[in-house]
């Protein structure tokens, strides 16, 4: 017993101290109530972070979580924060910090185990009971009698006492199908053979027919590239063109019309290099990560090292993990970039997680064949050869090592004789076009002013690391120089020298001279004969061309110059450079270059160990080997996707390093000069269905994380993938989703309106196999889609958004349906599928930053009557009146276009060269297919509205075509409303 | 659409926007209006909520004029004075820490191109190119500790007329236009006028509504060209068109569409479509009266430099064809202003290319700073004056801007590499305090003196819709499922700049 006493006498005054002399709900809590919660209580949560939640405040805290430590006040970051010790980071940041006395009371209160009982704080619902979270499961339909998707639709319409509405009349479900399905109208004949046809199940052939046509997939792959934000240029600053971009967009095409399950899909446009090796669609489908805008200059102007060039490259990830998670999963992840998300479960760690995830790729162009074989037989050689470069280089540097201090002395002459590089970079010279022959006779010359009698001709070559070519680049391996008094050179030319017949040596940039014996001549004209080879195409460049006069002044400086071409580049390619006075060998003029090389060419054989060499031979035979096998390939195919990039300068990708991860870290506040911990590959931490950080080891190729996401998206316990795709399909046939919100399905977005019905034709989709079409068929054929669109007023003021779908949606075409509707209508429309993007503008200025002018380009070239979907897409300088139609921006994701009505857009559908050649087309049309103007009138009005008009209509528009003209006519039929929308 | 079963956060039919605001009180309350609707409403417009408690500068601008100068106008060459630079000009810069420029331009100190002069009652000093804006620089408020976050054309341009990095954000004037709306149906909201060249950096990307409705995007307009406003009038493939066939026809077109409309009741988008093309037909009328220079009176093109009209001009860039471009902008923007346009934007420069046409002067400050310079400042001042002769100063705010300044060390002897780490703003008109500096630049004119206090675009942004009557934290639009405004999660008014 004594020793329990003592024991007890002993703890108690510790024990007290802990229980009794600070008590949460008395003492602590209005301190936090006082100084706290206007931040971090029941209103506002900065950093996500409150003090009225137990389970946020104890664990809470982001960066610093968790902020307090019980039993050790030294340790909680929040008591050093009341402190104010931290001038960044005091709390609260502005105005009184607590009191001393205050201060000990928190601190006694941590020290004693920060005992908070459960009972005294807010319940916040758990992270997961939100409906997009929880698993699919499969609800029963409410009914047996009535098709599945009309079970549910209609069920919940009786719960307010409503009925549905009776089916749209046969031409207008017509019309609805066909748009909805192809994006174009029902032709007259299409029409007429689906009024004639009394058979039970005429509309349903009429949409198998639809979905078996073509035209379907162009039409659905417009949707679908909306939401990637699929562009045919970079975007940003100078927005250049993007080439190979539309790989990827045929691909979406071909999948959609082949019917591919949703999960390949999905997997294809994440990892499909990994996933399914060798396949075209693997390759292509990852266009899906590189669809997005690029800043070309923060990645090929600014190198990772610099905090702009980090800033890109991390934006570039955003934008990858932001369309991904987005596009498959209806969640707003990039909202966790600074901060925890700030309403749905998703984590800052989740964020960078999935950043890890692309860590390793860019946006480039990839080389691949139709032939998987072939492909992977490229890919060795590929391999191969860098391998035998990185040889080469290796052993190149061995045997300079081995040839030891003679070669170090004979590099720094070398150097000093070129002194390249400094002289080389602002001034550099004259540059011509670029030939795709070398045979190709170029020429420029110098102006002197007057007649000069010449007694020296001095030349000197370029300075350029292009394609590794360094010192004497651009310079013409046969040449020759001429001195006349005609500009032209028609006559009293003299010859100077004449280098033409037989290869000359290059040079390098010391300045070359030649005497000219006292010629006379006003001009002197420098002429390649043979041009200089730069990677797959010639050129001629010279850095600058003396003429120095029997005084021994260079008459030529500052003369004007001119030329057959020039590209006139930026600072350093311009035909005056040629006369500045300034190039590479100025100051080591005389020393030759091509004797030091063969000087240290000569030294490397004797001086560096044989074995070395021999090695080195080999290694460059390898070289010359492998260069001449991938000669012999067919030129592959080029897709741009995401992918490791193998790049110089300052975008050099990952490809150098093997195609290693770059570290990512969490960025607090998502400042890359804040950075973290570093991160694995992972998704979303709040799901439990697989992992949410990715088993994927350290070493392992870039791919298995991409493979791991995609796995992690198509997994059918995934709950968000099945329901996002079943929801934007929705969307598309009936103007709004089940979810009215179709990228946001966390606590910001829309509850769905039909959850079950949601849910069942998820799973329903899920489990048939992930057909796109069958989900199609499924909508479509249901009674709540042929619904008629007419407004019923006792609804229409109760549910004014007919989210209940008592009725149809009247839809408003889309910019393509429109354009490619007017140009079926006017029989224009050239159904060629695939390939580069056709261009309705005129490019100028292609060299820095394109302008691309749509006011050039001419309305009547037949190119342009492709399909919408086969525009090129530009992103600075949106079609300016597709967008007045507002269509998708290719900037941003498009989850659901805007619908606007301005005058704006009334202009463009009234003066538009598009839409008046069109008119007039249509009215030649409709007058060759008959000869009463009466039935050319009905023509016209069948094949623009897809019925027939009625007396009146056909009475007033004939009229006003008789006295007007039918092209005028045609024109007003184009802009009807009854055109713009869909009943 | 509040009567629905569900909370709905995007409105189905954006024509319904409007009721949403006023019923369900949230956002900008009553405030932000289809610009389309815009003659019956803006009368609430003008009396704006929560007036009284925001002083007496809240809400006193109707109308905003912002001139953007692509490529990054100098700070130092122009209204930021730097006496350190001349006194240390040629020696090798120091800035006390590494720094990080774009192209590494950090040769020796690079003096002010120009001499600078004190002008006005206040005595700010100025540089020669500039010296026009002298007689109305007591109007004139500036911000010298301007930063931006990026050093990259395209991301900085997109930050000053965006508030965003990256692209897919609304235009400052887009958001303007969809809080304020016009207050002339037949003139859009928004009009942007660029540069002769063509457009700068990100393109329509710094004026496009992104994610508001598209019609508070920009309209581009070039004044004094053929086709001022794309498809204004009938394109050339329109030959067939008769003025009689025309006017016949756009009756012919209202009464099939009500006679379509008549049978689908409850679409309020059929009417307003119809609506769209009577307005159409008055902007026809509105937008070539509005651009029509020629009305001017001598005095006035006088005042503007313009009373010579186009003619051919050098390949260089040169001093009177900027002149005369700006100011064409710069009177034609007068003329829309008095006309009801809420925004305009005026550009000077085009891209980044070569020859250089536009202030991202690398190589040389003098020859490419110099014409531009001289160019915006006597459009500028003329603008100024006339707005003031005209009473309509006191209600439109101007905002001069730029993506980021330039580096006090040299690049290449005469050229100056970017600096976004501070620049020059200024502000003017429409509540604006004249004859003051809020913030200043470092000795160097490298970063803010005090750099743990500078002065951002969400402060300007915050600041421009306090003027307009607007809280920035009001005007609020949901997208993907975060609630954007134009300051994103940031910005101050800045006090010291209310009159």
């Amino acid at each position: 017993m004594v020793p329990l006493v003592v024991l007890l006498l002993s703890v108690l005054p510790v024990f007290s101290l802990r229980a009794s002399t600070v008590d949460f709900a008395r003492e602590v809590r209005p301190l936090f109530e006082k100084h706290c919660f206007k931040c971090h209580g029941p209103e506002k949560q900065k950093s996500g972070y409150r003090l009225d939640v137990r389970e946020i405040a104890l664990t809470g805290g982001e960066a610093h979580a968790p902020n307090i430590v019980p039993g050790q006040p030294e340790k909680s970051p929040l008591l050093r924060f009341v402190s104010g010790e931290d001038a960044e980071m005091r709390m609260p940041p502005k105005g009184d910090l607590l009191t001393a006395q205050e201060r000990r009371v928190l601190e006694a209160w941590v020290a004693a185990g920060a005992v908070w009982p459960a009972g005294d704080s807010v319940q916040v619902a758990a992270p997961t009971d939100w409906w997009s979270l929880k698993p699919l499961r499969k609800p029963e339909p409410p009914s047996r009698e009535a098709k599945p998707v009309d079970a549910f639709v209609q069920a919940r319409l009786a719960r307010e006492g409503w009925t549905p509405s009776p089916a749209a009349p046969r031409e207008t479900l017509l019309r609805r199908i066909t748009f909805d399905l192809t994006g174009l109208p029902p032709s007259p004949e299409e029409l007429d053979a689906f009024l004639a046809d009394e058979a039970p199940d005429a509309y349903e052939r009429v949409v198998d027919r639809l979905l078996a046509s073509p035209r379907y997939g162009e039409r659905w792959a417009r949707h679908w590239l909306d939401v990637v934000h699929y562009g045919d240029t970079h975007g940003y600053d100078k927005d250049k063109p993007r080439p190979n971009a539309w790989p990827y967009r045929d691909y979406v095409i071909r999948a959609l019309n082949e019917d591919k399950p949703y999960a390949q899909f999905v997997r294809e446009q994440l990892a499909g290099d990994v996933l399914f090796p060798g396949a075209t669609d693997g390759i292509e489908g990852l266009g899906f990560l590189a669809a997005g805008p690029w800043d070309l200059i923060g990645h090929a102007e600014v190198p990772e090292t610099k905090t702009d060039g980090k800033i890109a490259r991390h934006l570039d990830r955003d934008d990858m993990v932001a369309n991904t998670l987005g596009t498959f999963c209806a969640t707003t992840v990039h909202c966790a970039q600074c901060h925890n998300h700030k309403f749905d479960p998703i984590t800052q760690e989740d964020y960078y997680s999935l950043q890890a995830v692309f860590s390793a790729i860019d946006r480039t162009d990839k080389k691949y064949f139709s032939d998987a074989a072939l492909t992977a037989s490229y890919a060795k050689m590929e391999g191969a050869l860098q391998r035998a470069e990185a040889d080469a280089s290796a052993l190149e540097k061995q045997a300079e090592k081995e040839a030891g201090e003679a070669l170090v002395k004979l590099d720094a002459a070398l150097a000093s004789a070129r002194k390249a590089r400094p002289a080389a970079r602002a001034e550099a010279g004259f540059h011509s076009s670029v030939s795709a022959e070398q045979g190709v006779l170029k020429w420029v010359q110098v102006d002197l002013g007057r007649e000069v009698a010449i007694d020296k001709i001095a030349f000197a070559a370029c300075y350029d690391d292009f394609n590794k070519i360094g010192a004497g680049f651009g310079f013409p391996p046969r040449y020759k120089i001429e001195a006349s008094n005609e500009p032209g050179f028609k006559e009293g030319v003299q010859a100077v020298v004449d280098r033409s017949r037989e290869e000359q040596g290059n040079p390098g940039t010391a300045l070359q001279s030649v005497s000219a014996k006292g010629i006379k001549g006003r001009y002197v004209r420098f002429s390649a004969t043979r041009l200089a080879p730069r990677k797959e195409d010639f050129i001629f460049a010279l850095s600058e061309l003396l003429v120095f006069d029997g005084a021994g002044e260079n008459v030529a400086l500052g003369a004007v110059v001119s030329s057959l071409d020039s590209i006139e580049s930026g600072p350093r390619w311009a035909r005056k450079n040629l006369t500045d006075g300034q190039y590479p060998g100025k100051e080591s003029a005389g020393t030759d270059v091509a004797a030091l090389e063969k000087e240290r060419a000569a030294l490397l054989r004797t001086a560096s160990k044989p074995e070395t060499l021999s090695k080195l031979a080999a290694a460059k035979a390898d070289k010359a080997r492998l260069e001449a096998e991938r000669k012999a390939f067919p030129p592959p195919k080029v897709a741009y996707v995401g992918a490791v990039h193998t790049g110089t300068g300052s975008f050099r990708g990952t490809g150098a390093d093997g195609g290693k991860p770059r570290p990512v870290h969490l960025l607090a506040r998502g400042q890359v000069t804040q950075p973290g911990r570093e991160m694995v590959p992972g998704a979303l931490g709040v799901l439990s269905f697989r992992p949410a950080r990715f088993p994927v080891s350290a070493d392992a190729p870039e791919g298995a994380r991409r493979a791991a996401l995609a796995d992690w998206v198509a997994d059918p316990a995934n709950p968000l993938t099945w329901r996002t795709i079943v929801n934007r399909v929705w969307q598309y046939h009936f103007g709004a989703g089940l979810v009215e919100t179709p990228g946001d399905f966390g606590r910001n977005g829309a509850l769905p309106t039909h959850p079950e019905l949601l849910d069942w034709l998820a799973a329903e989709f899920r489990d048939g196999g992930g057909s796109l079409k069958n989900l199609h068929r499924l909508l479509v054929l249901s009674d709540t889609y042929k619904q008629a669109s007419a407004s019923r007023p006792e609804m229409e003021s109760r549910d004014s958004g007919n989210r209940l779908l008592w009725r149809q949606n009247r839809r408003k075409l889309e910019a393509e349906a429109i354009r490619d509707a007017v140009l079926a209508a006017s029989g224009k429309l050239d159904l060629t599928m695939g390939g580069e993007g056709w261009q309705d503008f005129v490019v100028e200025q292609p060299a820095h930053s394109p302008h691309y002018r749509y006011d050039l380009h001419d309305p009547l070239d037949a190119k342009t009557y492709r399909r919408s979907v086969y525009r090129f897409v530009v992103r600075s300088q949106t079609q300016p009146w597709m967008t007045s139609l507002d269509c998708a921006d290719p900037s941003m994701r498009v989850d659901r276009r805007n619908e606007s009505l301005s005058p704006l857009q009334a202009l463009a559908l009234l003066n538009n060269g598009f839409l008046l050649t069109q008119a007039a087309a249509l009215a030649e049309r409709v007058r060759a297919e008959a000869p009463a103007p009466a039935d050319q009138m009905v023509g016209a009005f069948r094949r623009v509205l897809s019925r027939e008009p009625n007396p009146a209509e056909a009475g007033e528009l004939s009229r006003y075509a008789g006295r007007n003209g039918l092209e005028q006519a045609c024109r007003i039929l184009l802009n009807l409303n009854e055109f713009s929308f869909v009943d | 659409m509040n009567a629905s079963p569900f909370h709905s956060q995007s409105s189905a039919v954006p024509l319904s926007r409007r009721d949403f605001l006023w019923q369900s009180g949230g956002g900008l309350g009553g405030v932000a209006l289809a610009s389309m609707f815009c003659g019956e409403e803006s009368a609430r417009a003008a009396a704006p909520l929560g007036a009284t408690k925001m002083g007496p500068a809240f809400g006193k601008a109707k109308r905003v004029v912002q001139f953007f100068m692509a490529g990054a106008a100098s700070h130092l060459d122009l209204f930021d004075f730097k006496s350190e630079l001349i006194k240390h000009h040629g020696k090798p810069s120091d800035f006390g820490e590494p720094v990080e420029a774009f192209q590494n331009g950090l040769g020796p100190w690079l003096r002010p191109v120009w001499d600078f002069k004190p002008y006005g009652q206040s005595g700010k000093m100025l540089g020669e190119p500039v010296a026009a804006l002298g007689g109305v620089v007591d109007e004139m408020a500036f911000i010298h500790n301007m930063v931006s976050k990026s050093g990259v054309h395209s991301a900085a341009t997109l930050l000053q007329a965006t508030g965003f990095q990256l692209p897919g954000f609304p235009g400052a004037g887009c958001w303007v236009s969809y809080g304020l709306g016009s207050m002339n149906d037949n003139l859009p909201a928004f009009v942007v006028l660029p540069d002769h060249r063509g457009f700068g950096s990100n393109g329509v990307k710094n004026w496009d509504s992104a994610f508001l409705p598209s019609q508070h995007s920009g309209t581009v307009i070039y004044p004094g060209t053929e086709a001022p406003i794309a498809d204004l009038f009938p394109h050339k493939a329109g030959a067939f068109i008769s003025p009689d066939g025309e006017a016949e026809g756009r009756n012919l077109l209202a009464s099939l569409n009500r006679g379509h409309a008549a049978v689908r009741p409850g679409d309020q988008r059929l009417e307003a479509r119809i609506r769209s093309y009577e307005l159409a037909g008055r902007m026809q009328l509105a937008a070539p009266e509005a651009l029509n220079l020629k009305d001017e009176p001598a005095h006035v093109l006088r005042l503007y430099g313009l009373e010579g009209g186009p003619e051919s001009w050098p390949k260089e860039i040169n001093a009177k064809e900027e002149s005369f471009y700006f100011a064409q902008k710069c009177l034609a923007a007068r003329r829309l202003l008095e006309r009801g346009v809420r925004f305009i934007q005026v550009w000077s420069g085009n891209d980044n290319g070569f020859p250089r046409r536009n202030w991202d002067s690398h190589e040389d400050i003098d020859r490419d700073h110099g014409p531009l310079a001289t160019g915006m400042a006597r459009g500028c001042a003329a603008f100024i004056a006339d707005l003031k002769q005209r009473g309509l100063l006191e209600d439109t705010v101007i905002l001069w801007t730029t993506e980021f300044g330039r580096m006090p060390s040299s690049q290449g002897g005469k050229g100056r590499d970017h600096n976004p780490f501070v620049f020059t703003n200024w502000l003017c008109g429409g509540g604006i305090r004249g004859g003051v500096t809020h913030g200043e630049s470092d000795q160097w004119g490298y970063k803010p003196l005090d750099r743990k206090n500078p002065t951002q675009v969400y402060d300007v942004h915050a600041t421009l819709l306090h003027l307009l009557g607007i809280d920035h934290t009001q005007l609020t639009t949901r997208h993907n499922g975060i609630d954007r405004r134009l300051t994103d999660v940031h910005g101050h008014v800045i006090g010291e700049l209310l009159a």
